[in-house]
């Protein structure tokens, strides 16, 4: 066994995201000669990108039933080339996708996929997160077969060396029979926007009464639109009529998990508190430095949100351009 | 319809979880136990999925493995609709990897001939979200993962997948089928009394791990555990606004990775 | 000099044909009376035995007899007037016992009571005193009922109300006619024989309607579970509370018979109150409508076709109506009930509810929150840990562990124990008392708790327990005996009532309050808080539960001059909280928090003082329209800690 696969994802545009990059850059921690993997229906477009960033080889599988993606077609094409290639490690980005079929992938193998992987050290010993991020673990990978991780999104920096030329871009044909492929995925979709449904947001701004009154709200909804965020409030928000009652978070409202909960002028009673401490991530912002939401809160910012609101939307406005 | 359900008994989230003094497990005593949130969600789904299809016939199985204290997870699932539940009882499961866990699953159903396989995403303590997909590797079944509901077709089932940022995906599959159930799809039920009283004349067999003939060394290895690096506390960013702004959207950039 | 005084009169004769006539239209009446009055009887028996009741000590029923029954003091302490023109009512019945016997047993020539013998005519002259007064009262009561028509009678107009009032008028005016007359004329014996006829009509309309009350209440009231809103265990593997009709009980059942239609149970209802489906009376006659049409045998659900779930579930248990029952119906027991049926059976679906079971099962507390919340609130205020050997363990329940208010309610309370000197901890880990499921009648999560916490008082050894919450205390002193022996317990208001005297005098310059910034700080410190006034809001818990009124205002006196609301003590209006309603999202209609702070608002106060960490927090929300205007809100812990040497009295308000 010798080499190192490191098999990317592209997206439905064709181009290739962040985490791959990163995936790339953590598999120099293993030491051995990298070759940085692409699947697909047609993946010429990507191929050339990576060719033009990855530090080496680059093998384009493509195969007509490789899109849709399937677990079954792409379990069978990466079987048939990690046979073919005989890698130490196969390194994946930890996306949903590769959750869905590396680990068949890797029981074809009688293995286990090494997930989520935050840091690489000498040996190699792997760090992952467990008891919900309350502890880190270190695992060694034992036995004789590859060893397959992936890598989590955001652990690892991108920082590849430029190629001196453009890499080889291999093709590789895998042999994969329609009567393989046993799941029919549909199109993707998103969820109708009919009610407001906080609980599956992703990035939400909460208002309270530190707002002080209705005329003030547009700082925030800008803040929310630059953040791509959905606005909710506390209850006395909602009971002035001041945003509609779906939009209310807390005991009587609706209960919300988002990556991230930016808390402008909320003092974190408890009936609010217990409709939002599941967030990932808690921004405070208020006037009180003793605010109950400063003791759930990851990042907190005491002053007046008339001023350090508008101070965010601009500084987030800045960073995505 | 025959649906297994797959659960796994996990220190309780909000519980105080202290590394031991091998540094390889964390300390149980003084611990609270609850089922795994997604094994639950798995649960509900198995449970609705009998109740909308209510032939004769359909059944809902619950299998575990662990040690002797996992029995509680059984009675709940019990108590909560499953009618009869596997326990295989294994008192050294975190020394197992996932490829172990479902070796020892595969071969204590594969008799079982379920029409579906419902198990939960990943578990709170390890968070490997892989023991469901390795199962159907291993009984070869089509399977599926992050399923949030699931319908009964004439062919199969209709699944609806989460995708990355709020993208959704309806797939089509036959049965049998093993799917992984994200939390959150349906409603979770409570346990009632009538539950619990019908429950203590459900069928729980208990099988050996040693006696399925399913042991595997494990390949990843848990080697060691200890506390990380950055502990929950509250980051105060101080500065004028625009000072304070500035370093929230680093943060946000950098470590909770929302820009 | 004896005053010429009528005498009563009565026919001196009948002939055959009237004796027959009286013997058949008795024995027709007595029948139809028969047959009715056995059947809801025969439906009371057969309806399943009451578990744990137990007849003795009998001194309490007798007394609560004597009382509620002879004495009519519910009926008339609570509605005066009306109250009173029942009494007479029913005293008039009392005393015309000899009389109606008298009356029948004269056709047959076997009267006892001569009307010229000194005892006759000394019996006849107090009946006619309650003659004229029933006279007056029914007049009276007929009066309110169909011209003045208060809305706690329903919207339907009670014609047969009407006509028994009709009835017994015509009883009363018919035997004071017969005062005076001669007794051997026609008219005498005209109004003998309508006297006669409203009496067997009478008689077999009472099995008919709700003045069954008459044969009945005296054994309801006599029969009562004994203590207030008491919930009875579940009896067996096989009762999940009151699911159809085979788990009503006897005493479910007599009472449901028992009910007048007063309506006061409405009256005092915060749920009837503000809009909501849930009406007391109509949960009582939605049960005698049950029985009635189905029976004690039926297995058709309680909930459905007479009586809704959605109502059932309204309950804040807050026990208004079942303390205003002059009939002595127990409606929180049979509304818990209700709720038992539909939740140990997994029947009541509720995303609020099914979140707060699931949050009990895996967790320690109501709210949802981690334990080390709870432990890093210990930790930041030094509260000294119970260790088996100080005399009070501080119980700080959901709120007091986990709310940021019910945290200041305990941080001042344990500012004011440690200034005492009383020694206290607080145990290391709590878990939900209960009260909550309790209320909602989830028995198998209600046993869980109960019976982990006694165990771990019982490791603890704990013997006394001092508390902010009435909730708490009801729940560990009365429900847990159901599965063990719980602890003394008591309110912290009749803690800190007992040290009051302590706590009067200010020992700092007064440093809240409004206007304060205003004050100059030379001031030299000022003694009394002046004319500030403070009210007093009477939780459900510690009012009608424990019968405590009077300690809460000892202390909250010492922020100033006690003023009541319109509905103060055991009238005191719900602050919508209880009976898991904190826990169940947004309530329909109007807030009942709103409707009782507009009240205690209204009295003018400067502050309202509150003894419960629930009614402070609906409260809080309902005052915070109003911004710096609203009253100041204050658990009597920080009042009685606001007068103590300085440290930070938490005084923040928000």
């Amino acid at each position: 066994m010798s080499g190192i696969l490191v098999i990317l994802q592209q997206r439905s545009d064709n181009k290739i995201a962040r985490i791959n990059w990163e995936a790339l850059t953590a598999t120099q921690r293993l030491g051995g000669d990298v070759t940085a993997v692409i699947l697909g229906a047609d993946v010429q477009t990507a191929a050339a990108e990576i060719a033009a960033k990855a530090p080496s080889k680059v093998i384009a599988v493509e195969h007509p039933l490789l899109n849709p993606y399937t677990a079954d077609g792409f379990v069978a094409a990466l079987h048939q080339l990690i046979e073919s290639e005989n890698p130490t490690h196969i390194v994946f980005p930890h996306t949903y996708q590769v959750r869905d079929y590396a680990p068949a992938l890797a029981a074809r193998f009688k293995q286990v996929l090494i997930s989520d992987v935050t840091a690489i050290a000498e040996g190699p010993v792997f760090t992952r997160s467990i008891m919900q991020g309350r502890l880190s673990a270190n695992y060694r990978h034992a036995g004789s077969g590859p060893c397959f991780l992936s890598v989590q999104a955001g652990a690892f920096p991108v920082d590849l060396p430029a190629p001196a030329a453009a890499a080889t871009v291999t093709p590789f044909a895998p042999t994969i029979d329609a009567a393989q492929i046993r799941t029919k995925p549909g199109e993707p979709y998103r969820a109708t926007t009919q009610a407001v449904d906080l609980s599956s947001a992703q990035l939400i701004v909460g208002v309270g009464r530190g707002i002080k009154s209705q005329e003030n709200l547009p700082i925030v909804e800008e803040l929310a639109a630059a953040l791509g965020a959905e606005l909710a409030a506390s209850r006395p928000i909602c009971d002035n009529g001041w945003l509609p009652m779906e939009r209310q978070v807390g005991s009587s409202g609706q209960t919300v998990a988002p990556k991230l909960y930016i808390a402008a002028g909320i003092s974190g009673a408890i009936q609010h508190l217990v409709g939002m401490k599941g967030s990932q991530c808690i921004v405070a912002i208020n006037k009180d430095p003793d605010a109950p939401i400063f003791e759930v809160a990851d990042y907190g910012i005491v002053g007046d949100l008339m001023e350090v609101v508008p101070a965010i939307t601009a500084a987030v406005k800045a960073a995505k351009q | 319809m025959k649906i297994i359900v797959a659960i796994k008994q996990v220190p309780d989230r909000d519980s105080q979880v202290r590394v031991d003094a091998s540094g390889k497990w964390i300390v149980d005593t003084d611990l609270q136990y609850a089922m795994n949130e997604s094994d639950a969600h798995a649960l509900e789904e198995a449970l609705q999925l009998k109740e909308k299809t209510a032939e004769a016939g359909g059944e809902v199985i619950v299998v575990t493995a662990g040690a002797e204290s996992a029995g509680t997870v059984i009675r709940e699932a019990l108590a909560k609709g499953a009618d009869r539940a596997i326990h295989i009882l294994a008192d050294d499961l975190p020394s197992r990897d996932s490829f172990g866990v479902a070796s020892l699953l595969a071969a204590a159903v594969k008799d079982e001939k379920p029409d579906l396989i419902l198990a939960g995403l990943q578990s709170e303590d390890l968070g490997n979200g892989q023991t469901g997909v390795i199962l159907a590797e291993l009984l070869g079944l089509p399977h599926a993962t992050l399923i949030l509901n699931v319908e009964k077709t004439d062919i199969g089932l209709r699944v609806k997948r989460e995708l990355e940022e709020g993208w959704f995906q309806n797939i089509e599959l036959p049965t049998p089928a093993l799917l992984t159930i994200q939390s959150g799809g349906n409603k979770l039920r409570y346990a009632t009394l009538m539950g619990i009283k019908r429950a203590k004349t459900k069928e729980v067999r208990q099988v050996a791990a040693a006696s399925l003939g399913a042991d595997v060394p494990a390949v990843a290895v848990l080697e060691q555990i200890t506390l990380p690096k950055k502990q929950k506390s509250t980051q105060m960013l101080s500065g004028s606004p625009k000072e304070a702004a500035a370093a929230l959207v680093e943060k946000l950039r950098l470590e909770v990775h929302v820009l | 000099m004896t005053v010429f005084l009528p005498t009563f009169a009565e026919p001196q004769r009948f002939s055959l044909v009237e004796k027959l006539l009286f013997a058949a239209m008795a024995v027709a009446s007595a029948i139809i009376f028969g047959r009715r009055f056995g059947a809801v009887l025969s439906k009371i028996l057969k309806s399943k035995k009451e578990p744990a009741f137990h007849l003795f000590p009998i001194g309490p029923r007798i007394r609560d007899f004597f009382l509620e029954v002879l004495c009519q003091t519910k009926v008339i302490r609570q509605r005066p007037l009306p109250g009173l023109a029942h009494a007479f009512v029913f005293w008039a019945f009392l005393a015309f016992a000899l009389v109606t016997l008298n009356h029948c047993a004269s056709v047959f020539g076997l009267g006892f009571l001569d009307p010229a013998g000194f005892i006759g005519r000394f019996y006849f002259y107090i009946a006619a005193v309650f003659a004229v007064a029933c006279a007056v009262g029914i007049f009276g009561l007929f009066v309110r009922r169909f011209l003045v028509r208060p809305k706690w009678f329903g919207q339907h107009l009670s014609w047969e109300s009407g006509f028994i009032a009709l009835l017994i008028f015509v009883l009363m005016a018919t035997y004071l006619a017969s005062f005076g007359i001669s007794g051997t004329g026609t008219s005498i014996r005209l109004l003998w024989w309508i006297h006669t006829l409203a009496l067997l009509t009478f008689l077999p309309i009472v099995p008919y309607t709700k003045h069954l009350h008459l044969l009945l209440s005296p054994v309801t009231v006599f029969l009562s579970r004994g203590g207030f809103s008491q919930i009875p265990p579940l009896a067996g593997d096989e009762d999940f509370g009151l699911v159809a009709g085979t788990d009503l009980t006897q005493i479910v059942s007599l009472q449901a018979y028992s009910c007048v239609e007063c309506g006061r149970c409405t009256e005092h209802c915060p749920a009837a109150n503000t809009g909501k489906l849930l009406n007391p009376k109509e949960i009582i006659l939605g049960l005698r409508d049950y029985l009635n049409d189905l029976g004690p045998q039926s297995d058709q659900p309680l909930l459905g076709k007479y009586n809704s779930q959605e109502a059932a579930f309204q309950c804040t248990t807050c026990g208004a109506c079942e303390f205003q029952c002059p009939v002595g119906i127990e409606h929180v027991p049979i509304l818990v009930g209700l709720r038992r049926g539909a939740v140990n059976t997994g029947e009541w679906q509720n995303d609020h509810g099914a979140k707060l079971f699931l949050n009990l099962e895996r967790g320690s507390n109501a709210l949802g929150i981690s334990p080390t919340e709870r432990d890093k609130f210990i930790e930041k205020q030094q509260l000294p840990l119970f260790d088996g050997t100080q005399e009070y363990c501080l119980w700080l329940g959901c709120m007091g562990g986990y709310d940021p208010k019910g945290r200041e309610i305990v941080a001042d309370f344990a500012r004011v124990m440690n200034h005492l000197g009383t020694s206290y901890g607080v145990l290391r880990k709590e878990k939900c008392t209960g009260d909550p499921v309790r209320r909602l009648g989830n028995d198998l999560l209600f046993q869980q708790l109960a019976e982990e916490n006694l165990k771990a008082i019982a490791q603890n050894k704990v013997k006394k327990i001092v508390t902010i919450c009435p909730h708490c205390v009801r729940t560990i002193q009365e429900d847990w005996k159901e599965y063990g022996t719980p602890p003394e317990i008591e309110h912290h208001s009749e803690f800190l009532a007992r040290f009051a005297d302590k706590l009067r005098v200010p020992q700092v310059p007064r440093t809240w309050g409004p206007g304060i910034e205003d004050t100059p700080l030379t001031q030299s410190p000022t003694p009394e808080p002046g004319n500030d006034k403070v009210v007093f809001h009477d939780p459900c818990y510690l009012g009608r539960y424990r019968n405590v009124y009077e300690e809460p205002r000892t202390v909250a006196a010492l922020a100033g001059n006690l003023v009541e609301p319109e509905r103060n003590h055991e009238r005191s209006f719900c602050c919508g909280a209880g009976g898991g309603l904190a826990f169940l999202g947004e309530e329909t209609g109007e807030r009942v928090s709103n409707v009782r702070a507009a009240e205690l608002v209204a009295t003018g106060a400067q502050t309202i003082a509150t003894a419960c960490p629930f009614c402070n927090s609906m409260f809080r929300d309902s005052l915070a329209p109003q911004g710096d205007a609203a009253p100041q809100l204050l658990d009597i812990a920080q009042i009685a800690a606001r007068n103590l040497p300085p440290a930070n009295s938490g005084a923040n308000n928000h």
